[in-house]
């Protein structure tokens, strides 16, 4: 058989035979050990209007505990010709080579070598960094002098490169592309992998720039004095290397390949494998971490072989087991290639990319999140649309807020929420694990910023819906709304006061809505019983979902958000003479946290200053406050703080929380009967081995929610990421509205539900954009559902039979009795006072129609299984 | 102080042994044997012969002496033999002589004196091939008062508890439902006596052991098994357990035969179904959720101290700076040579570095990171001897860790049984009630307070030999080691 040759096969013949000589330069295949680096913080947005460098700062500060100073770093990409000083062309069509000195004596034999010979430098341009390193705080190690050249390979120099390397085929700047990266190979090799480390090139994309040092990331922007350079989309990281005492910039995130720069959290299991993959490709790393190799891999698949994005995040994140099944079988076909042909480059084990990537010949900015197949990393994406627009990814949801928070301080038209947050499934068949946000050249000169999933698939906000806009208008309430109010509140109508907002909201704009919640801020100064109703009608405001009519439901949590705030912040600080409830405490004034005074009873953490870890925590100063009597808490203005509300030890059951913000990993972890309501989103490895009490989200929680769980009850009004419920044991007890990503209940252990066991009702519904509830595609998209579990129960709202055996691992499918029936429909009543999901209404009806409770709900259970089971014997009774 | 030592006699009225003595009907009650053997062989109540000792025979090192029984006998009644049990005893990393000398010293609390090989196994490798190169020096006893073996484990200043154990060495873990709670209860009184500590395992912490929680580790293991805040907030060090040597990338597991209703009580699982912990934790996948992990714990009892148990991989280095920097007080390394019964062959025949390649792999590593200072190295897996304890030291442990030498205390006989259903012949590794009732507590924990004694007493001995005061002092020292795939040993020399 013949095949004809198309032109990209010639190209990836040419160009990977073209990097023979290279071969020369590498490092010895023994040297090739990848620097030991586990965990680290990643963030990353994307903006239609571009945006300053020191909106990176937040986010990465608060990622700190992410990574231990040792290296940090930054991307912009998308940036502002005007702050370089050169014309609009020079930075889209020129390569930006950024060369980090160590060593400035080398400038001269850098240039002669690797710059002057093969460049036309239409610009130079040294970096200005503060006068001196120790003026930014912290920073111990002074970072490399960067000089930062705007070239174009000359005109003979190529034609030589191209007939040398046979590339007369091709596109011209594909060859001068490839002319760069050799050049810069050559550079790296020599003044730094070589032996002595001299200079290294940062970057050499087009309309990218990368810079790193031995420090944190914002230390970077500080440094470098970056605060005030724009581009459309920043990316950070903050590494936490263990090895070696003497710490390099050289091995700091971001790396490149070409035109994209990639950070990582995570490392892989198969480095040495896609070391070798690489070196038969002729790409020879130099820097030795995982995230290098990562930055070929994508340049690899995306520059050489040329596949679309979809391609490339399939050869790096296969879809696998049920998920590939439920392909078409056109992609079934194309992705078992794929994987056939780069499964050695596939890195195994847990990973998360963040990569901002200049997508020149589709003239496209993308910011690009990837997850592992097996969502082994942290992820939250999130995406704020308005008159302008933002897509964000982090590790940690708070730092998304705090990206958010410090973009709106500067220009009001970001809004400090995002429209929406969501989690990727790594390796699925719904959203392929990845997400991109495009910034593409649009109407008027503005940029246009989109954001799909792997298969291309757009995630829309309604147009029809309006943000609150800037400068907000004044709130208005009429005398005869007042009158109606002031008699709702003195009957303490918490809940009617909340219907009449809400019905309200049907009036177009913002001014009534705005005029009630002003009118209600001041309201609740009056007195605690009037502060206690107003905190009652804005929670539920801030928790349950209804229609915003012409209204953005994101502008609302922000107006909501701040009044909550504001109101909490006006309560009297502790210690000082009061006749209130409530007593405020802050970081400051955390010395004076004393035991309830005469009427006090409502400990209110201000946690905005407190530490997110360790004695200066705010959990600590629960413990203690728990200790002297405290049993009622309000935590708000939280920023990713961890551990709140463990440590109480024993028997809490007359303890209370109401947590506001950004709370933070492993909250209510261990804790043995206390009550938690969060209002909002929740991060990762909540309720870890709890006891007893109960936890209600009023949103969406992060991976290995109730790890080890013994007991207690939990409702989740949205979704629960990877891996929720593992080795749960004893009774805990879980309804889930919304859907889990994988590995639900895996080894749950939970006794049998019928007689005291724990169990899960996954109720797999989900709300649109009016509030309405509805019906998700499946309420179980995974595969790995209750695999290996010996006892407990899921309970499927399941009522056109989408579960099917082959999601299972050792459980089976079954109807559910009579008897379950009455075990869990109490659970489902409480769900509906706290979340507004009626069980007639919502759940039982399917089209219209109300139905049996059996044919709606299955059960998944545990089987004996004869592996796991032991002897007859053993059973010998005490 | 130190607590006192009594004889404790084995559980069993025909103890097994090396030698077998066998006395024919021409026995004529003469008593020569009694009067001649110096060992308490033989022995005669009122005057009429008894059934000879044979636990305490030195066998053929008699022969040709004036004390051989077999020769002065007027009636050539008496033969010594090697017992064909001895065959059949052991394996080659816990031999026969290692079976029988560990059973020895939890009796008498004293080295053997019957030629059997105490020191050392017949594996080949490991520390059987190293040796402790000792000066030929008499010890005083007030030379030995002066001596310490107190091992402080806290080196952080930060605020937690300066625990300091008596002991260079505490009891690994051991799980309720792995153990029996009366083997459990042994130990913990045992280490409690010595000022040292104990682990629960990953199986709960039953409430027998609150009046030695000051003496006790809690695990905190992948399956999270039993780990309460209560548990937690009792103890003064909690160990995070990553992996054990025995069997890296397993993670812990029990059978479904020892899940009995008690042991699932505990855990709060189904009895009669196996138990597996998952391998990795599945909230940890990276240094920083290390870190975030133990902060948590960290979070739940502000003053205990935090201990992580890995295995040996290659970069074990990397892994023991990881955990100094996320803020462990003690890094234990878990070699591959130990393992009970029921991890399989297959993982602990062959993965993992061993022990003795790790431990100065860390030290060095962490002398260089100018950390070694500040955290506390524990090793573990396949110490059987106070000689290796003394070895591991000299590579550059601060301590180590015993779980299999504890076992043997209580007559474990290494039969291999431990992960089955009613499993452990001998009541130490079941959680059969019927099985369990062979151990008694007064027993055990005495004939581990012996053991403890006697090896403590050898350490002494060593570090008054090296002129030494304390046993930090050996830390590092390799030149009180030789390695004998390189080096004569110092018979042949």
């Amino acid at each position: 058989m013949t095949t004809r040759k198309s032109s990209t096969d010639r190209f990836v013949r040419a160009i990977i035979e073209a990097r023979r000589p290279l071969a020369r330069l590498a490092l010895p295949r023994s040297t090739v050990n990848p620097e030991e680096e586990g965990g680290c913080g990643v963030t990353g947005f994307a903006s239609s209007v571009k945006v300053k460098g020191r909106h990176i700062f937040e986010p990465s500060r608060q990622m700190h505990n992410r990574g231990n100073g040792k290296g940090g770093g930054i991307a912009a990409l998308g940036l502002d010709h005007n702050d370089l000083g050169v014309s609009a062309e020079i930075v889209t069509e020129d390569y930006l080579l950024q060369i980090a000195f160590l060593d400035m004596n080398c400038r001269r034999a850098v240039e002669d070598k690797y710059v002057n010979p093969y460049f036309r430098i239409d610009h130079i341009d040294s970096l200005t960094p503060v006068d001196d390193y120790h003026d930014v705080e912290g920073l111990e190690i002074r970072p490399p002098d960067v000089v930062r050249y705007f070239i174009r390979v000359k005109k003979p120099v190529l034609q030589d490169f191209i007939m040398k390397k046979g590339l007369r085929f091709t596109d011209d700047r594909k060859a001068e592309d490839e002319f760069v990266y050799q050049n810069t190979f050559r550079l790296n090799s020599e003044f730094y992998a070589g032996g002595e480390q001299r200079a290294f090139v940062l970057s050499h994309g087009r309309n990218l720039i990368v810079l790193k040092a031995v420090g944190y990331a914002e230390q970077v922007v500080q440094y470098y004095q970056l605060d005030n350079l724009k581009a459309h989309a920043w990316i950070a990281h903050q590494r936490f290397p263990t090895k070696g005492r003497v710490w390099h910039p050289g091995g700091a995130h971001p790396f490149v390949g070409l035109n994209e720069a990639l950070v990582h959290n995570g490392d892989f299991a198969n480095y040495q494998s896609i070391v070798d993959y690489l070196r038969q490709r002729n790409i020879f790393p130099l820097f030795m971490t995982d995230t290098e190799v990562s930055a070929y891999l994508f340049d690899l698949l995306t520059r050489v072989y040329s596949y679309p994005l979809e391609y490339v995040i399939e050869a790096l994140a296969p879809t696998s087991e049920m998920d590939l099944d439920q392909l078409s079988e056109d992609k079934q076909r194309i992705y078992s290639l794929v994987q056939n042909s780069h499964m050695h480059g596939s890195p195994d084990g847990p990973w998360f990319f963040i990569i901002a990537r200049n997508n020149v010949e589709d003239q496209t900015l993308q910011l690009i999140g990837i997850t592992d197949t097996s969502m082994l990393r942290p992820q939250v994406f999130a995406l704020m649309d308005g008159e302008v627009k933002v897509g964000l990814i982090c590790s940690e949801k708070h730092a998304i807020d705090a990206t958010l928070r410090s973009l709106a301080d500067e220009d009001p038209r970001f809004g400090r929420v995002a429209d929406t947050y969501w989690n990727a499934r790594g390796g699925s068949h719904t959203d392929g694990g990845a997400f991109i946000f495009n910034i593409k050249p649009g109407k008027n000169g503005e940029a246009e910023l989109t954001c799909t999933d792997k298969f291309g698939q757009a995630i829309n906000i309604p147009e029809y819906q309006k943000p609150c806009p800037f400068p907000r208008p004044h709130g208005v309430t009429r005398s005869e709304v007042i009158s109606r109010m002031e008699q709702m509140l003195a009957a303490g109508d918490a809940v009617g006061l909340y219907k009449m907002v809400v019905a309200d909201l049907s009036e177009p704009g913002y001014e009534r809505f705005l005029g009630t919640v002003e009118w209600l801020k001041r309201a609740a100064i009056r007195d605690d019983q009037t502060k206690s109703t107003v905190l009652k009608i804005l929670t539920l405001l801030l928790d349950r979902r209804y229609d915003p009519h012409d209204k953005r439901r994101r502008s609302l949590l922000e107006v909501l958000n701040q009044a909550i705030d504001d109101i909490l912040l006006a309560c009297p600080l502790v210690g000082s003479e009061s006749s209130s409830r409530y007593a405020r405490i802050d970081f400051t004034n955390r010395e004076r946290l004393g035991p309830p005074q005469g009427e006090q009873e409502i400990l209110v953490i201000d946690a905005f200053d407190f530490k997110p870890e360790g004695c200066d925590c705010d959990a600590r100063l629960q413990v203690e406050a728990y200790r002297l009597g405290w049993r009622r808490f309000i935590c708000f203005r939280y920023r990713g703080q961890r551990f709140t509300a463990t440590g109480l030890g024993l028997g809490t059951d007359e303890v209370r929380f109401d947590i506001y913000g950004g709370s933070g990993d492993y909250l209510a972890s261990g804790i043995d009967g206390l009550h938690i309501y969060v209002h909002g989103n929740a991060q990762d490895q909540l309720c870890q081995i709890m006891k007893n009490g109960k936890l209600v989200i009023y949103g969406d929680v992060g991976q290995t929610f109730m790890y080890g769980a013994k007991g207690g009850e939990a409702y989740i009004m949205g979704n629960t990421a990877g891996r929720p419920l593992i080795n749960g044991v004893g009774r805990p007890r879980v309804v889930i509205n919304g859907t889990s990503l994988d590995y639900l209940a895996e080894s749950f252990m939970a006794g049998d539900p019928l007689k005291g066991g724990g169990f899960a009702i996954l109720n797999g519904v989900t709300f649109d954009w009016q509030g309405r509830l509805k019906e998700l595609p499946t309420p179980y998209p995974g595969s790995n559902l209750f695999s290996l579990a010996s006892g407990g129960a899921i309970y499927i709202r399941d009522p056109h039979d989408k579960i099917v055996e082959e999601q299972l691992n050792g459980g089976i499918l079954d109807f559910i009795t009579l008897e379950d029936w009455e075990l869990i429909r109490p659970y489902l009543k409480e769900n509906e006072r706290l979340f507004g999901i009626s069980l007639e209404k919502d759940l039982l009806t399917v089209d219209n129609h109300l139905l049996d409770p059996g044919r709606i709900y299955r059960k998944v259970k545990a089987v004996k299984s004869t592996i796991l089971a032991g002897s007859e014997e053993s059973l010998v009774p005490e | 102080m130190k607590p006192a030592i009594k004889p404790v006699p084995s559980r069993y009225k025909n103890p097994l042994s090396k030698f077998k003595v066998t006395r024919a009907n021409a026995c004529v009650n003469c008593l020569t044997c009694v009067q001649v053997c110096p060992h308490g062989v033989h022995w005669d109540s009122g005057g009429k012969i008894q059934m000879p000792r044979d636990n305490l025979c030195h066998g053929f090192a008699c022969m040709n002496k004036d004390c051989y029984c077999v020769d002065q006998c007027p009636s050539r009644a008496l033969r010594v033999t090697l017992n064909p049990v001895y065959d059949v005893l052991g394996d080659r990393r816990w031999t026969a002589d290692l079976l029988l000398s560990t059973w020895h010293m939890a009796e008498t609390a004293s080295v053997p004196g019957n030629n059997l090989e105490y020191k050392t196994g017949d594996s080949g490798g490991g520390f059987d091939r190293i040796e402790l190169i000792l000066p030929d020096k008499k010890v005083k006893a007030s030379e030995k008062e002066k001596v310490s073996t107190s091992l402080l484990l806290n080196r952080r200043d930060d605020g937690r508890i300066k625990l300091e154990i008596g002991l260079p060495f505490y009891g690994g873990g051991m799980s309720f439902g792995s153990v029996n709670l009366g083997t459990m209860l042994c130990r913990a009184r045992a280490y409690s006596a010595w000022e040292s500590l104990v682990c629960t395992g990953e199986g709960g912490f039953p409430e027998e052991l609150i009046p030695y929680q000051d003496h006790v580790i809690t695990q905190v293991a992948t399956g999270l098994f039993g780990v309460r805040e209560d548990t937690v907030q009792r103890v003064p060090m909690i160990e995070f357990k990553y992996a054990q040597g025995a069997k890296p990338g397993l993670g812990g597991h029990l059978l479904g035969d020892k899940v009995t209703p008690a042991v699932a009580r505990m855990r709060e699982a189904v009895a009669g179904n196996s138990l597996f912990s998952p391998f990795p934790f599945h909230s940890v996948y990276s240094i920083e959720d290390h870190q975030k992990h133990i902060d948590w714990i960290k979070q739940i009892n502000p003053r205990a101290l935090v201990s992580v148990k890995v295995s040996t991989p290659n970069d074990v280095d990397m892994v023991a700076v990881g955990s100094y920097y996320a803020g462990a007080h003690v890094i234990h390394l878990d070699g591959s040579y130990g393992g009970t019964g029921a991890a399989p062959d297959i993982a602990k025949k062959n993965i993992a570095m061993p022990i003795e390649y790790a431990i100065p792999k860390v030290h060095r590593f962490l002398t260089q990171e100018g950390v070694r200072d500040k955290i506390t190295l524990i090793a573990s897996g396949g110490l059987r001897t106070a000689h290796d304890v003394a070895k591991a030291i000299a590579l550059g442990a601060d301590g180590v860790v015993i779980g299999t030498a504890d076992m043997v205390a209580l007559e474990c006989l290494r039969c291999h049984n431990c992960e089955s259903g009613r499993g452990c012949p001998r009541g130490i590794a079941t959680t059969d009630p019927e099985l369990k009732l062979m151990l008694d507590e007064d027993w055990g924990t005495q004939r581990l307070i012996n053991l403890f004694s006697c090896w403590r007493d050898q350490l002494v001995g060593f570090l008054v030999k090296w002129g030494m005061k304390s046993i930090t002092e050996l830390v590092g020292r390799t030149d009180c080691l030789r390695h004998l795939d390189y080096e004569p040993s110092s018979e042949e020399q």
